[in-house]
């Protein structure tokens, strides 16, 4: 029984330790003044305010963020708080929303939320926040402000700004490795398939893929599929009324599984599907590379030279060039892939913010750390930091239309990427999986729209 | 401090009587942990249960028909969520079971057996991400970061992508869970063994035993009660696995390594389909109800036996 007389006060406490809570976050819903800490800012930021802005961003990402939030703190006198959430974002950042203390403004991770975030109305309406349409076509650059509006937007509305992007149309290579060979950066997919195979004759290895993420499967069949089967179809297939059964579909994913194979990738098929895409980006530049192009986004490039291996050099020993044309597709047409930013507050200091992302101060704020493209006017190529950031963004800004990522743009809950993945591995069940797949993409399209 | 212990003594003291009915102080002793047990549980399970109801059974119907993740039953073998936490139980608990049990017994006939059950217990030290972290790289495709495909190269075999390949994947992940859990299982049973009077090891051996004999007739029957603790705690643990999978596989290649924790917070969480993931939730809490009748009526009939 002397357990008793510990367990009693104990129980005691638990009982008063649980009631508090309770009773704070219903002075916070009060005043609605949750989140920010008034203390944390001390006397300076009285004045202007203060917002709290999350995003995944660490590193050097972070810190090109953290000179844009800088900026507007200079501008404007209203304090930024900087939560960054490194792991498992989307769920940090869907129990805040849940349970009723959201940031005030937060980076949404893909299209999918913004849709589920808007049908359930705990997103701000870009309009709202003073920013119309007729501001966002102003403030996009030209090629990419009718990607850029469409992105942010719900059932014509729109909701959220389209904050930074990368490419998605970079192959990655060593040009040492080609040069070396004797190779040439292929113009046409039958040239990359031919350079491939002259890789692997000459005892090399021509890819590496990291298709253990599985997006990185779902950026070749819409890099392949934007070229061969042209924007229109690449619109449609994504939207609600895709049809993933359409030939087109098979067609590049056969188109796809040409390339990757089992001879011309490090480690074969199944040896990619337990490869991660930094792992990947590691087998072609690392020092000692396995394989000597690596397809995958802009944001490659940082990666390889930040943690990969930091004695590369710029066309030397990393460079790019653009995703080959497929067939008689659209040859301009690039998909990209980006961060989206929505307010789920309207606090003093909110809209101000975000017009301020959109405008080429902040552009050029966030540009000058070198680790994204913008998609806002006013800002040129040789306004980037270094080479490699200067020939991304003549990449980008040269593009004919651009297209954000397709598996981004589809409902929250679809997975293409498990199902490319399973096609990936057996070639043979294509056509059942994309049935499966149809299933998936109705089923998540009726929840999102429920 | 003295005071309270005499406190303590005067409750003690008066306790059987408490039994009789509820004392006023008796109940007011019993609120907190009630309250605590409500909140913390059973508003929980409840919510669960009626956010799982949310589209009517609809979200169950799919789950147990049209949902190839979870389950599909139109392939030989089946696949899915369900499927693999079945393969899970099977082969993980008997696996890890047999493992501890020989370890067991066989460390407590050498010299050495303190360091021995050291070793197999050494896993237990380490936490689940750290463990799938390990086998990430035990496992790598590659022979430079790979160990198992270096020793294999060695052989001339290989080098096989463990964690890619969907015939190898559960397998592989199944290997690494019974690693960690082998220590578990040798401390609990070899502790048991130690329970077994040594006469009656030597009595059957006088009478002509061999130590097969011993082992399945005697050391086996007598540690039935120890080995169906642990079988249930394994089992337990295996229906809600999840850190195993998320930092190993995340579910792939393709959704061949899912289990059913994990599919509950894929649909849930980064999906936002919360209906969906709290009826995966309820199926799961349904699968644990047997274990845990099963579990509590043990203790009830050892505590009758007692």
């Amino acid at each position: 029984m002397s357990k008793f007389r510990l367990v009693a006060p104990l129980m005691v406490a638990m009982l008063v330790l649980t009631a508090c809570p309770a009773g704070n976050t219903g002075d916070g819903d009060g005043d609605g003044g949750g989140g920010s800490s008034p203390g944390a800012s001390g006397g300076g930021g009285g004045e202007g305010g203060s917002i709290e802005v999350t995003s995944l961003w660490g590193g050097a990402e972070a810190e090109a963020f953290q000179a844009v939030l800088d900026a507007f703190t200079e501008a404007s006198g209203v304090e930024v708080e900087y939560t960054s959430v490194r792991q498992d974002y989307n769920t940090v950042l869907n129990n805040r929303v849940a349970q009723g203390d959201p940031p005030d403004v937060a980076i949404i991770p893909g299209v999918g939320f913004l849709r589920s975030f808007a049908a359930d109305d705990l997103i701000i309406p870009l309009a709202d926040l003073g920013i119309d349409d007729a501001f966002l076509q102003e403030a996009y650059a030209e090629n990419l402000a009718e990607t850029g509006l469409a992105t942010g937007a719900v059932d014509g509305t729109a909701y959220a700004l389209m904050v930074k992007l990368n490419s998605k149309s970079t192959v990655w290579y060593r040009p040492d490795l080609f040069a070396e060979g004797g190779y040439e950066p292929p113009e046409t997919y039958d040239d990359f398939i031919a350079l491939a195979e002259q890789i692997t004759a000459d005892g090399g290895t021509a890819l590496a893929l990291g298709a253990g993420d599985s997006w990185t499967l779902t950026d070749w069949f819409e890099s392949i599929y934007i070229r061969q089967a042209g924007v229109e179809a690449y619109d449609a297939l994504f939207s609600p009324e895709g049809n993933w059964t359409d030939p087109s579909v098979s067609e590049a994913i056969n188109t796809m599984l040409e390339l990757l194979t089992d001879e011309n990738i490090a480690g074969g098929k199944e040896g990619a599907l337990a490869t991660t895409f930094t792992d990947g980006i590691g087998l072609v530049f690392s020092p000692d590379a396995e394989a000597q192009m690596y397809y995958e986004g802009g944001f490659v490039g940082g990666i390889a030279v930040g943690d990969v291996n930091p004695d590369l050099v710029w066309n030397e020993t990393i460079g790019f060039f653009p995703f080959p044309s497929v067939g008689d597709g659209d040859e301009d047409a690039i998909t990209i892939g980006g961060d989206v930013m929505g307010a789920f507050t309207n606090e003093p200091g909110v809209a101000e913010f975000m017009q301020f992302l959109a405008s080429p101060e902040g552009a050029a704020a966030w540009v000058a750390g070198g680790t994204i493209i913008t998609p806002f006017a006013g800002v040129e190529a040789g306004d980037y930091p270094d080479e490699r950031a200067q020939a991304e963004a003549e990449h980008v800004y040269g593009a004919g239309i651009a297209r954000y990522d397709g598996a981004d743009l589809l409902a929250a809950g679809t997975d293409l990427g498990a199902s490319l993945q399973a096609i990936f591995d057996d070639p043979s069940i294509l056509d059942s999986q994309l049935e499966t797949f149809q299933a998936e993409a109705d089923a998540a399209w009726a929840e999102a729209g429920s | 401090m003295t005071a309270a212990t005499a406190g303590a003594e005067r409750v003690e003291r008066r306790g059987p009587g408490m039994f009789g009915g509820w004392s006023i102080a008796a109940s007011l002793f019993v609120v907190p942990a009630i309250f605590l047990l409500v909140v913390f549980m059973l508003y929980p399970v409840v919510s669960t249960i009626i956010l799982s109801f949310e589209p009517g059974i609809d979200n169950y119907v799919r789950l147990l028909t049209a949902d190839p993740k979870f389950l599909d039953l139109g392939t030989f073998p089946p696949r899915g969520a369900l499927f693999n936490n079945l393969l899970w139980v099977v082969f993980y608990v008997s696996g890890t079971i047999v493992i501890g049990l020989l370890v067991a017994v066989m460390a407590t006939r050498v010299r050495y057996e303190a360091h021995i059950k050291a070793i197999v217990f050494i896993p237990q030290a380490i936490a689940a991400v750290a463990l799938g972290v390990i086998w990430r790289f035990v496992y790598a495709p590659e022979e430079n970061t790979g160990l198992l495909n270096a020793v294999l190269g060695v052989a001339n075999v290989g080098p096989v992508s463990w964690l890619g390949s969907q015939t190898w994947v559960n397998t592989a992940l199944i290997i690494a869970g019974i690693w960690g859990s082998v220590g578990f299982v040798t401390v609990i049973l070899s502790a048991a063994l130690k329970g077994i009077s040594t006469e009656i090891l030597e009595a059957a051996r006088v009478d002509g035993a061999t130590e097969g004999q011993v082992f399945r007739r005697i050391i086996v029957p007598m540690l039935s009660l120890p080995i169906s603790v642990v079988a249930v705690t394994l089992v337990i643990n295996v229906i809600k696995l999840f850190d195993l999978i998320y930092t190993m596989t995340q579910g792939g290649p393709a959704n061949s390594s899912r289990v059913i924790a994990f599919s509950m917070y894929q649909e849930a969480l980064p999906a936002r389909n919360f209906d969906y993931g709290a009826a995966i939730a309820v199926i799961m809490l349904i699968i644990l109800i047997p274990v845990m009748i099963f579990n509590v009526r043990r203790f009830t009939a050892e505590r009758v036996t007692q």
